[in-house]
């Protein structure tokens, strides 16, 4: 497992970790049954605080990706199609959340302000949804 | 939850007519690695001194895995390995005399474990210690401060005059056989970068006075810079947290503590705003260096623009 630590930067040593972990479970460089270091190897290795790779193990733990069997070791598991889901779901909505600051910010550079952003927000929200519901009833009627 | 390693209430300690300690108070639960962190002349070395009982306070307590060290020093001092900043060892003997010469003061004195871990350090046995690299001579100064076992460790700027390479392995060190051990560790040093990476918390201390406590995760999560149009802070309130305050061009740009009660205060009311997460270094640098007194009480009457 290849994790790199970058100091003195604003991203949490923890987030750096976990993140770093995450995306390999999910590109499957990782494998299901793969034994990860356990917590002192990988503190050591990185020479970060036990805790905060127990907290990382255990976050990853929580979202599904890991399991901590006790006294075995900590071993990736294989994604089932609902955390799958969730965990995908989750990347795309951060991606979406960096899509939409790129959008405000290009258009704040354009000289858009923030009123007619807002505006421009609505408007488009009650568009989209009005289309979408639309598109579910027609789906349901087919 | 057992009672805390290290306990400080209240310290204040004055030399001559300078007040160096200002009413400190600490607590670091057992097992826990605690970095204090100030710069020079903060203050960092006399509060070590002081739980050390090498000198004492003017006022307020002390406990050290429950003892008085100002009462009880040696007692306070077998609960503890120490290593201070620039530690001076006979030069004129050998790591291994060293230690045959140490171990007698101490009853729990592991020699085997003392002559392992040197080996595991490289530090050679029959090599003058005037003869040392720093690198080796602070390892052995670590080695013989844990020889006998104390449960608690405390560790002045251990890796001042290090090079980059024997910071991480001294650092490496300290997560492999004290966190993993167990051991409570405090630790002073103003290399925010290593600390972050290896403390549970950190104390921020600035002329004799801690500034801020919490774990390193949370500080990031708390402290932020955020920038506001000129225009819209009149209607803002001034930030309870605040440590900095600049003006750049048409916006305000500040750094305040408890961040997120304040940003969901601008998004009720509407204010645009940007946040920016910062580093450990530039936390640090607000709470120390940091001016507030450039909020624009009164923003109305166009000022000329500091840059």
């Amino acid at each position: 497992m290849y994790i790199r630590i970058e100091r003195g930067v604003s991203t949490p040593i923890s987030r750096q970790i976990a993140e770093q972990i995450r995306a390999q479970c999910l590109a499957g460089l990782l494998e299901a049954g793969q034994c990860l270091p356990s917590v002192r190897q990988l503190a050591k290795e990185l020479v970060v605080n036990v805790n905060t790779v127990v907290r990382v193990y255990e976050r990853l733990a929580a979202e599904g990706l890991i399991e901590m069997r006790h006294g075995e070791g900590t071993f990736v598991l294989q994604p089932s199609a609902a955390k799958d889901l969730a965990a995908g779901l989750k990347q795309q909505r951060e991606q979406f959340s960096r899509d939409f600051q790129a959008v405000v910010r290009r258009g704040l550079l354009l000289g858009l302000n923030v009123p007619e952003l807002r505006r421009m927000l609505t408007a488009t929200a009650s568009d989209a949804k009005s289309q979408i519901s639309k598109e579910n009833r027609s789906e349901k009627s087919s | 939850m057992s009672e805390p390693a290290i306990c400080v209430d209240q310290l204040s300690k004055s030399f001559g007519s300078r007040q160096v300690l200002h009413e400190l108070t600490l607590s670091i639960p057992a097992g826990q690695t605690f970095a204090l962190l100030g710069r020079n002349g903060a203050g960092k070395t006399t509060t070590i001194r002081i739980m050390l009982g090498l000198i004492p306070e003017d006022s307020g307590t002390v406990r050290i895995a429950g003892i008085d060290p100002t009462k009880d020093p040696l007692k306070a001092r077998s609960q503890v390995g120490y290593l201070g900043e620039d530690q001076t060892m006979y030069g004129w003997m050998t790591a291994l005399e060293l230690c045959r010469f140490l171990a007698p003061f101490y009853r729990t004195w592991d020699m085997a474990w003392a002559r392992d871990c040197l080996a595991r350090f490289d530090i050679p046995l029959h090599t003058r210690i005037g003869r040392l690299s720093k690198g080796q001579s602070v390892k052995l100064g670590l080695v013989v401060a844990l020889a006998h076992r104390p449960p608690i460790v405390i560790l002045d700027d251990p890796s001042m005059g290090l090079d980059p390479i024997a910071r991480k392995e001294f650092n490496r060190d300290l997560v492999e056989h004290l966190q993993t051990s167990g051991c409570t560790v405090l630790y002073s040093s103003h290399l925010l970068d290593e600390v972050e990476a290896v403390a549970d918390t950190v104390a921020i201390l600035d002329r004799g006075r801690i500034v801020r406590t919490g774990t390193t995760d949370l500080l990031r999560e708390e402290v932020k810079q955020i920038l506001l149009p000129f225009d819209s802070v009149a209607g803002t309130p001034h930030p309870e947290g605040l440590l900095d305050v600049r003006r750049h061009e048409d916006r305000l740009v500040f750094i305040t503590d408890r961040a997120g009660s304040y940003v969901e205060q601008l998004v009720a009311q509407g204010i645009d705003h940007d946040v920016v997460d910062l580093s450990l270094d530039e936390i640090f640098e607000a709470f120390v260096i940091g001016r507030t007194q450039d909020w624009p009480d009164k923003p109305a009457n166009p000022v000329a623009t500091t840059i």
